[in-house]
């Protein structure tokens, strides 16, 4: 009995003494600490996934002309080179899934700018890309269904959803600020690298031995064509930004993907405006399917001035 | 005992059998040898136990290693193998266990430890949830009694685990695995690796197995001291060994201590008359075991044999190496002898990461190559500048930590596992990397 009671007792001592105090420097230096982290680096962060898919759903900006994508639109295009108004939400990793999201965020606006969207020349797939670019926004439902089963209890606690990520968002940061590798602006994140030729002969090696497949997944499909035919009075300008030549020797099913085109096309708020077949120098490019930043700056400016004439 | 149950089957459930085979041979051998006197059939019930225990760690982890040595072998003389290799998963921690188990029925037999005469006790004393993957490798004299008495929850006990839970986590997710992402980029390309990161590669991976290894090992003893049960320390601040018999001492001291009373002793009293050269016979025969329990591998038994190697060296140089150092001051003859005992061991861990000899090979062509550019990419491998100077920040912070944790009063138990479960939630390395000892 008096085991009993000194154990009862202990656990008293414990709760009082070690866990109530712990939870609580836990809860308030945790949450002090997030805070000061959001507002001094994540949000502060225009290249970073939070920013932009926070700029998406909470910021309103009536002139600006969004720009979305994968790496190959966060790495392509310049926006100040288009013009004063245009914003990069491009973001590494993710596929149309995730485009589709800033897509429907976009269209609730009630705005009548134009909406550029990069085309991949693998299709319409689904990826959602890093974890880390949802978890400031992981309670708006919409985020919620676009995560889904990535989802974990964990990314709903205050502080401890960020564990594992607070050194890349610390990476993001610096990278846009410093520029030391990479050219930031308004979203875009650019590389300033170039590979050695040896380096790059070796990627293209790569690439050429792998095969380039063009898949649509209906669903996706689907989705976007309503969002077309629904929100005519926007214009989708989707983007094929310049790939290797090496991108289309192992190319299984071009025609699907030209099909694919046309049939876009046939949409009276679309252009598909076809740059994956133009000419560059390898030196234009990082590696087989991104420009780097000297690529950038020529493929904006070309850009640009079709975009002039539309 | 149902929690350790559902431990070893949460990996693959089947293999409790073969736990239990052992449990139930080696509970009945301890009756058995403990009930007779007739040394003839104590020794007998020894043997069956050992053969037993000896016997599925062959089968397990040696038998593919032998028979690809006998292909190797026979292939020599253009003839073929037709011995088939057998397809299964080694069980989780089955070096650790046997070698548990083995220390109860040699204990018993010794007349140092009464048999156990409740199972329950005795499957618990092979199948203890914390220790059960990776050790320490407990004695039936420091565990077997604790599990005799009942544990009530005790403020201290709980405290005082939680502690070493959080420290032994902060080890591995912010230091181990942190180091490893270097260490993996270095291995898996040495060819882009100059001498340098190759050196650093090595620095680094003695670190993340000390940092991955001791981590655990506080991990097991503070989740049994949390449930009142004390285990073995298995980690006594290695890298201040002045000596690599003095290392052994101090690093993974279940096993070395281990290996030292059922198989240095007796061998170097059986070899006692051959003097020196007895001892050294004990010592590589001792360390060829060591390296062979670490792995089914010519890396693993090339680590252990190296090291018995260094501790002959220091045996037969005892005198003279005293006689030169004793004409240095006290503090640079410890530092220098730290210094090269580690750098020693450095190279000795290279067989240990390596996945062949091969490799090993590689990785010292690359070495000694000399050619220590100071190519950012290379000597960040890859990994940009910002993860390489977190490396050399949590680093910094692990070392001052282990300073703060042996000084700082009890009072202040709960701001210390507060610093540090906030660390490891700001940088921990969201990987999921299992415990190195775990595939041993």
């Amino acid at each position: 009995m008096s085991h009993r009671n000194s154990s009862i007792s202990n656990f008293k001592r414990f709760c009082l003494k070690f866990l109530c105090p712990f939870l609580l420097l836990m809860i308030f230096f945790g949450c002090a600490f997030q805070y000061i982290f959001e507002h001094t680096i994540i949000l502060k962060t225009n290249i970073g996934g939070v920013y932009k898919v926070n700029r998406i759903i909470n910021e309103f900006h009536p002139q600006e002309i969004a720009m979305f994508g994968s790496s190959r639109m966060i790495q392509t295009i310049i926006p100040d080179m288009l013009g004063p108004n245009h914003f990069n939400y491009g973001l590494n990793g993710i596929s149309d899934n995730v485009v589709l999201f800033f897509l429907n965020e976009e269209v609730k606006k009630k705005k009548t700018t134009p909406i550029i969207i990069n085309l991949d020349i693998e299709g319409l797939n689904s990826g959602l890309g890093s974890i880390m670019y949802y978890l400031y926004n992981i309670n708006y439902k919409p985020v919620q269904d676009l995560v889904d089963k990535e989802d974990k209890p964990y990314y709903h606690i205050s502080f401890v959803k960020y564990y594992g990520y607070f050194e890349l968002y610390l990476k993001d940061y610096l990278s846009s600020k410093i520029e030391l590798t990479k050219y930031s602006n308004k979203g875009a994140s650019i590389e300033k690298n170039v590979l050695l030729p040896a380096d790059f002969a070796e990627v293209v090696k790569r690439r050429e031995n792998s095969a380039t497949n063009f898949n649509v997944d209906p669903k996706l499909l689907g989705n976007l064509l309503g969002l077309i035919t629904k929100h005519i009075d926007r214009k989708f300008i989707f983007v094929i930004a310049p790939c290797h030549p090496s991108c289309f020797k192992n190319f299984k099913n071009e025609n699907t993907q030209l099909k694919y085109i046309e049939m876009l096309r046939s949409y009276k708020n679309v252009r598909v405006l076809n740059y994956s077949k133009a000419a560059y120098p390898d030196s234009l490019f990082f590696d087989t399917k991104h420009l780097n930043y000297n690529g950038a700056v020529k493929f904006s400016k070309a850009l640009r001035d079709t975009l002039a004439k539309i | 005992m149902a929690a350790s149950c559902f431990f070893y089957m949460f990996f693959k459930p089947v293999y409790i059998l073969i736990l239990a085979f052992t449990i139930v041979i080696d509970f009945c051998a301890g009756i058995l040898i403990e009930r007779t006197n007739d040394a003839t059939k104590k020794k007998a019930w020894l043997i069956t136990s050992l053969v037993a225990n000896i016997g599925i760690l062959a089968i397990f982890k040696y038998f593919n290693f032998v028979n690809s040595n006998i292909t190797g072998f026979v292939t020599l003389f253009n003839l073929k193998n037709n011995i088939p290799y057998l397809n299964m998963v080694l069980p989780i921690g089955l070096s650790f266990h046997t070698f548990q188990a083995m220390s109860y029925t040699i204990e018993v037999y010794r007349g140092n430890h009464k048999a156990e005469k409740r199972f329950g006790i005795y499957a618990l004393y092979v199948m203890f949830y914390p220790q059960l993957v990776a050790g320490p490798i407990e004695r039936p004299q420091n565990i077997l009694y604790q599990f005799h008495t009942r544990k009530y929850f005790n403020y201290d006990n709980a405290v005082t685990g939680i502690k070493l839970v959080a420290w032994g986590l902060f080890k591995k997710i912010v230091i181990a695995d942190r180091l490893a992402l270097y260490v993996n980029e270095v291995y898996g390309n040495v060819g882009n690796a100059s001498s340098l990161t190759m050196f650093l590669a090595m620095v680094f991976f003695s670190l993340q197995i000390y940092t991955d290894f001791s981590g655990y090992s506080d991990i097991a003893r503070g989740t049994a001291k949390v449930m009142g049960y004390d285990l073995l320390i298995n980690f006594n601040e290695p890298f201040k060994s002045t000596s690599i018999a003095e290392f052994w001492r101090r690093w993974h001291i279940s096993l070395s201590s281990w290996l030292n009373d059922y198989l240095y002793k007796p061998l170097s009293i059986s070899y006692r008359n051959l003097g020196k050269i007895g001892i050294s016979l004990a010592l590589l025969i001792t360390f060829f075991i060591s390296g062979l329990w670490h792995g089914a591998g010519w890396t693993y038994i090339a680590y252990g044999v190296l090291n018995g190697i260094a501790i002959i060296y220091e045996l037969y140089t005892k005198k003279i190496r005293k006689k030169i150092f004793s004409k240095l001051p006290v503090v640079i003859n410890t530092y220098l002898s730290r210094l090269i005992v580690w750098l020693y061991l450095i190279l000795c861990w290279v067989f240990f990461r390596s996945e062949n000899l091969h490799k090993a090979k590689t990785v010292f062509a690359k070495l000694f190559e000399f050619r220590f550019s100071l190519n950012f990419v290379q000597l960040f491998a890859s990994q940009g500048p910002l993860k390489f100077a977190s490396i050399i920040f949590t680093l910094i912070l692990f070392y001052l930590m282990s300073i703060v944790s042996k000084k700082l009063p009890d009072r202040y138990n709960t701001l210390y596992i507060f610093f540090l479960v906030f660390i490891i939630v700001i940088f921990g390395e969201n990987v999921t990397s299992q415990f190195i000892y775990f595939q041993f």
